[in-house]
């Protein structure tokens, strides 16, 4: 696992209260790897042919409503499957193909996608991205935190529809919910333009 | 996960960027002032459209037509062909309307660049156009007007009204991302015709009556200036495509059907209303079809559900719709109906992708559904290379294809080699 962390600290322009952020990341990925290890990639790949249409074989997403999750955190691929099968998250095309899954063919669709290579590229000065989110999205909309997903690149009306739906209670996440809850309609829209203008690259994983 | 930065950079931003708010930017275009917007502009040679041209070779349609690439428009939604035919206005389903300029008449675009780049849309997938150059353009939440935009387009700062505030057209709660693809059309009574698809697969059964009440699974009818708001049509899941027929004013309407049914139910429908206020059967039916969710609520008093015209194949997703009101296609299709078949998303064996067409008979009704054009699914691997949206025409009576999959825009042209 290559970790943007680890190359985000050693840059010189970085302040202690920073440092402090990256070590408390870190330590989160390190557990939460060792966690995540038990999904069947091979079981994903199969299963993911009812999911290529949307997000790509390799997670790159093909129309703008579906986000990417190529390289997603395996953790929050899970959660989230299994969220729309139970229930607590609703979508329209999300609640139906989850809704005859196991919980081995979650994680090894979590498995599937979490394994590609996702590479990002932020041209903007990263000081300008939205402080509320960088904490556990980067400056550059790659996760630091495992229950965070990736943001870059994502449609911004994608980022700007979940961050109301936090606002509005359709979603619910701890720590989402009171952040989406302080934003108005322009900082949302911000926060959404600033990921969606990062490029993001994945590359299939077999 | 493997991931990598290509910048590294600090974790911790200073503040949101403060946006300029589209509220004041209304405000300044409202009044015919300047703001310091500039345009996008979209490529239209070198590799992408070279890459796109590679596809028309696997395009089938009817002897004497011919495909070709008129546009490459990113995200390429419903369209608007203005009155003169110079530029066409296309909707997304991001927060950009594209006009797609073609001055010298070669029916190949010269310029495509974003239309109001001084406004931030939302979901701008519906333009269309008035008789009198008003150009409407329907979002996830609002309706815009711009007066004139056939010539105020070439300008950042066109003049804009508010037909329908943010936050009007459905409670803010029942916003979603899909099924909020609006499609509008003038009708000819004037009056503006705005789908709004259902948030949900099939919506709770205590949504269903504050549903019904604002039109949300149905097609709403509004003046021109955002009063008098209607239900115009009931009953409908989540229709991305209406027209009119301009022999009669009957009112035409694609609909898309329940997920997780099955592979060959429900099957996909083409509606024709011919009265205010009919109910097509959603979410009690879909074709005929009983949804099993509301198998056991009361369906509504004294009312009949209209049955389809042509039941169509389950998940093909039948989007985009047009008359044909031109003369250059062969007689037989005058008069007719064209639409765009998205291509299904989950279905075992892939299905659509292509151009559709039925003939009207003289009692008004649909004949059959026949395939016009497809080609845009790769049969042997599943595999799109692209995906019709909507169907316009040209004033020459030649027809465009909108796709976002490949993020084109396609041309057919009746053009039949000289007699022998």
């Amino acid at each position: 696992m290559i970790r943007a962390a680890l190359v985000v600290l050693g840059s010189a322009t970085l302040g202690g209260v920073v440092l402090a952020a990256g070590a408390l990341a870190a330590g989160a990925l390190a557990a939460g790897a060792l966690a995540d290890v038990t999904g069947d990639r091979e079981i994903g790949r199969q299963l993911a042919g009812q999911c290529r249409t949307c997000h790509g074989l390799d997670g790159y997403a093909q129309l703008p409503i579906a986000p990417h999750i190529g390289g997603e955190p395996e953790s929050y691929i899970r959660a989230q499957l299994t969220a729309f099968r139970d229930g607590s998250r609703e979508h329209e095309i999300m609640s139906i193909v989850t809704s005859s899954l196991s919980d081995e063919q979650i994680a090894g669709l979590a498995a599937w996608y979490a394994g590609h290579e996702v590479t990002v590229e932020l041209e903007a000065d990263p000081a300008a991205a939205p402080a509320a989110c960088v904490a556990c999205h980067g400056a550059d909309g790659l996760h630091v935190f495992e229950d965070a997903p990736n943001l870059a690149g994502e449609t911004n009306i994608y980022i700007d529809t979940q961050l109301k739906a936090f606002r509005s209670g359709k979603r619910v996440h701890e720590v989402m919910t009171p952040i989406a809850a302080a934003l108005t309609d322009e900082e949302i829209r911000a926060a959404a333009d600033w990921y969606a203008a990062v490029q993001i690259d994945i590359d299939l994983v077999e | 996960m493997i991931s990598k930065r290509l910048v590294p950079g600090l974790l911790l931003g200073t503040m949101l960027a403060t946006p300029v708010s589209a509220q004041d930017n209304i405000e300044k275009l409202t009044s015919m002032q300047r703001t310091d917007a500039t345009f996008t502009f979209v490529e239209q040679e070198g590799d992408r459209a070279a890459a796109l041209r590679d596809i028309i070779q696997y395009i089938n349609v009817p002897d004497g037509f011919e495909v070709s690439l008129y546009a490459v428009v990113p995200d390429a939604r419903s369209m608007a062909v203005a009155p003169q035919g110079t530029v066409t206005f296309v909707g997304t389903r991001k927060d950009k309307v594209w006009s797609v300029v073609d001055r010298d008449r070669n029916r190949v675009a010269d310029e495509v660049m974003d239309f109001a780049p001084s406004i931030t849309f939302d979901i701008p997938n519906g333009p269309c156009f008035s008789r009198d150059g008003f150009l409407y353009i329907a979002e996830r939440n609002r309706v815009l007007v711009f007066p004139a935009a056939e010539f105020f387009f070439e300008g950042p700062d066109p003049a804009v009204g508010v037909v329908v505030p943010e936050g009007e057209l459905i409670p803010e709660e029942e916003e979603s991302f899909n099924h909020t693809a609006r499609v509008c059309r003038v009708g000819p009574d004037g009056k503006l015709y705005i789908s709004l698809g259902q948030p949900y697969n099939v919506q709770p059964v205590e949504k269903h009556e504050m549903y019904d009440e604002l039109g949300i699974g149905g097609i709403i009818r509004i003046d021109t200036d955002g009063s008098n708001r209607e239900v115009y049509t009931r009953g409908i899941r989540n229709s991305v495509g209406h027209d009119f027929n301009p022999e009669n004013g009957d009112l035409w309407f694609t609909d898309n059907q329940v997920d997780g049914m099955g592979d060959d139910i429900p099957p996909g429908e083409l509606n024709r209303q011919t009265e205010a206020g009919q109910h097509f059967g959603f979410p009690w039916t879909n074709a005929r079809v009983e949804i099993p969710d509301y198998k056991n609520v009361p369906r509504p008093e004294g009312v009949e559900f209209i049955e389809p015209q042509l039941e169509l194949t389950a998940h093909a997703a039948d989007l985009g719709m047009r008359f044909y009101r031109h003369s250059s296609f062969p007689e037989r299709y005058h008069g007719g109906i064209f639409w765009a078949q998205h291509g299904s998303w989950n279905r075992t064996t892939p299905v659509g992708a292509r151009v559709m067409f039925t003939a009207l008979d003289e009692n008004g009704d649909a004949t059959d559904a026949e395939i016009f054009a497809d080609g845009w699914l790769n049969e042997e691997t599943g595999e799109y290379r692209g995906r019709p949206m909507d169907i316009a025409f040209l004033p020459d009576g030649s027809m465009l294809v909108s796709d976002d999959f490949a993020g084109a825009i396609w041309r057919i042209a009746y053009n039949p080699p000289p007699a022998e």
